[in-house]
């Protein structure tokens, strides 16, 4: 699909304003080198074109889903939709621009105005409405850890476990949850859950545009922790871990939060866990976006795979760390269906099979249901395993 | 052409858990998301693409709390020109005939081609608002359209009756449609359209406005609850009838008539 726009678009200043306003302050800095383009994983799907470089200047002439034409607007608000925010055009812009900041103020305004997807309209409700964004029953957000004997949070216990909504629900991504805290049982760690009053973190409806709405739900996940006395939150998400650490304390969040690696790595790194098992496999390790670029966590996944006896640890050639390429599913793109041959998670894949791994390595449930889902109709001999459950294999 | 469509601004429970709130009258709201009720949303695009086809003029028009203007807003923002709030707090929790009798008084002092409604409310899926708006106006109507093709003065739509049967009828202008889902595909609000529809007023009309007959209180809720589970099931078989006469057995036989 290409974009042509036609000339149905108006200058509007008047949105430019309110634009800025709404969190795209960064327009007025591009100079449009295009570099953000040819970072942008639409750019490597080959068959679509992604005019990141464009987005800034049309929002600084209030240009920006302003066609009178309906398949045309159609088009400008698919083009909205499309971006993960991977942040990788911000990583390589020469003037730190943040393009899906930009994007996103224009989602606040096509969210106020019932404007978007209707699939992430649905998903929007039922994180308002039950906390989380499948619709599951509240009272079922615990089932995965039946049996274990995890407890739930109490206070003086060290850390609250928070695995969020894809490892609370979903049947391949509740092993994620069930390793971890085995892992922390085993390593005798002072923790427990929230169970069923736990609540979404809420950043996908913040990607999506929906900020009254998260803002509710931050603040009520803020009054649940305080009244816990939640002190540390460990999480197994990124996009928890961004979320709770550097936007919830906008809104009076005082508590410390660290990522699962960060944790074991650090847990292995000071003697107190202990991989007695080998595992040879050849695993390859996918930095996740939010992880990686967006908060500079790339070597504690590497650190704890390398400490496993046996494991033949591999890169993406060229394509790692801040190099990463997104897995498609970040700002509600789990959610959006593409032409099969449009998707990011394609390139990445590849990228990843390429290297001759048994294993994809990921730290992230989004990354994981991902690569899970597209490897079913694919006729590939790779698994994805999170890191939390190689470790957890090897104990 | 100027055209009517009347809205409502509805909880979205498609998806959601609902509960009863205390006064055993409603439900709780305040994890709910409200939007346009989905097929008002279609009977408003048909609306956009006949003004598109004939001009003129598309009024929006809701009997609802102060937060309705969000929904007249957004439909301002979708295509409407004008749009008008009556204000629900004026009136205690009117039913359905009830509603029909105000918009009515309401739309009688405004020209129009057209009234297009949606076919059924999610929240409380009466369905009764569009017919009864249209015989108190007197005026002819289709209920669950399906397909709208009109010239100034007539209309031919297709209605959508059980089992896919299609009923076509041809009706004389001004007349009244209850819009079906899927009729057309809405459209999404410009990010110009939002600026304009942001700048106009919304008429509000409160009871003092409004020349009312007595209003006919048809129905008052008495309690909401949910339907105990029971373990009790008898599948009716045999043919339409046989099932029916067998029904009414039931029923008598039981005293609930
Ligand atoms: S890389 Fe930065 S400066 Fe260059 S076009 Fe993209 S947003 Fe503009
Ligand atoms: S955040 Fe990622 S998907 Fe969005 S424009 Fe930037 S590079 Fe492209």
């Amino acid at each position: 699909m290409k974009d042509k726009k036609n000339l149905t678009t108006e200058i509007n200043p008047e949105i430019r304003d309110i634009l800025v306003e709404m969190g795209a302050e960064d327009i007025y800095k591009c100079y449009q080198c295009g570099k953000c383009t040819s970072a942008c994983p639409w750019f490597q799907v080959e068959i679509y074109d992604y005019p990141v470089y464009k987005f800034s200047l049309e929002t600084a002439l209030g240009a920006v889903a302003s066609s009178e034409d309906k398949k045309e607007l159609e088009k400008e608000i698919d083009l909205i939709y499309r971006c993960v925010g991977c942040e990788a055009c911000l990583d390589q812009c020469p003037h730190g621009i943040s393009t899906p900041n930009i994007l996103r103020a224009a989602r606040r305004l096509l969210v106020d105005f019932g404007s978007y997807p209707e699939i992430l309209k649905s998903t929007v409700q039922k994180i308002h409405n039950v906390g989380n964004p499948f619709g599951e029953h509240r009272e079922n957000r615990a089932d995965w850890a039946k049996g274990l004997n995890v407890p739930d949070y109490q206070q003086g216990m060290e850390y609250l476990y928070f695995p969020c909504c894809l490892p609370a629900y979903e049947t391949r991504n509740q092993k994620i949850a069930q390793a971890t805290v085995g892992i922390l049982q085993k390593c005798k760690v002072s923790f427990g859950i929230l169970g069923v009053k736990e609540t979404c973190c809420g950043e996908v409806i913040r990607r999506i545009g929906a900020e009254n709405i998260f803002e509710e739900v931050t603040k009520s996940n803020i009054k649940e922790f305080e009244n816990s006395g939640v002190k540390k939150v460990l999480v197994t998400s990124p996009h928890c871990f961004t979320t709770f650490k550097n936007e919830y304390p906008d809104f009076g969040a005082d508590f410390e939060v660290q990522h699962t690696t960060q944790y074991f790595s650090h847990l292995i790194d000071t003697g107190k866990l202990k991989i007695d098992k080998s595992f040879y496999k050849k695993v390859v390790y996918h930095d996740p976006c939010t992880l990686g670029r967006k908060n500079k966590i790339y070597e504690e996944p590497r650190n704890i795979l390398k400490n496993i006896l046996g494991l033949e640890f591999l890169e993406v050639e060229n394509f790692n760390r801040n190099l990463s390429v997104c897995c498609g599913a970040g700002s509600g793109g789990l959610w959006l269906e593409w032409e099969k041959e449009e998707r990011i998670v394609n390139v990445r894949l590849k990228q990843l099979m390429d290297t001759g791994a048994d294993i994809i390595a990921v730290t992230c449930p989004y990354c994981l249901q991902m690569f899970e889902e597209t490897l079913k109709s694919m006729d590939a001999d790779i698994k994805v395993m999170d890191i939390s459950e190689i470790i957890f294999e090897c104990l | 052409m100027d055209i009517i469509v009347c809205i409502k601004r509805v909880p979205q429970t498609a998806e959601a858990e609902v509960s009863i709130d205390s006064t055993g009258k409603s439900i709780q709201k305040d994890r709910l998301t409200f939007d346009m009720n989905e097929s008002d949303t279609y009977a408003l695009e048909e609306a956009v693409l006949l003004k598109e086809k004939f001009e003129g003029n598309i009024t929006v028009l809701s009997l609802g709390y102060p937060d309705t203007d969000d929904t007249l807003r957004i439909a301002l923002a979708k295509g409407a020109d004008n749009a008008i709030r009556i204000k629900a707090e004026n009136f205690e929790n009117p039913d359905a005939f009830q509603t029909a009798q105000i918009l009515k008084s309401v739309i009688k002092t405004i020209n129009f081609d057209i009234i297009l409604t949606g076919c059924i409310a999610t929240d409380d899926a009466y369905s009764q608002i569009g017919v009864t708006l249209a015989e108190l106006l007197e005026i002819p109507h289709a209920a669950l359209v399906i397909k709208v093709d009109a010239n100034e003065q007539r209309t031919h739509v297709h209605r959508e009756l059980e089992e896919g049967l299609i009923e076509h009828l041809d009706i004389k202008l001004p007349a009244l449609l209850t819009i079906l889902t899927g009729i057309n595909e809405p459209r999404y609000a410009s990010l110009i359209a939002i600026r304009r529809a942001a700048k106009k007023e919304i008429q509000q009309l409160g009871k003092e406005n409004i020349e009312l007959e007595d209003l006919v209180i048809n129905s008052v809720i008495e309690e909401l609850y949910v339907p105990p589970v029971t373990k009790q099931v008898e599948i009716l078989t045999g043919s339409p009838s046989e099932t029916a006469t067998k029904l009414a057995g039931i029923v008598k036989e039981k005293g609930l008539i």
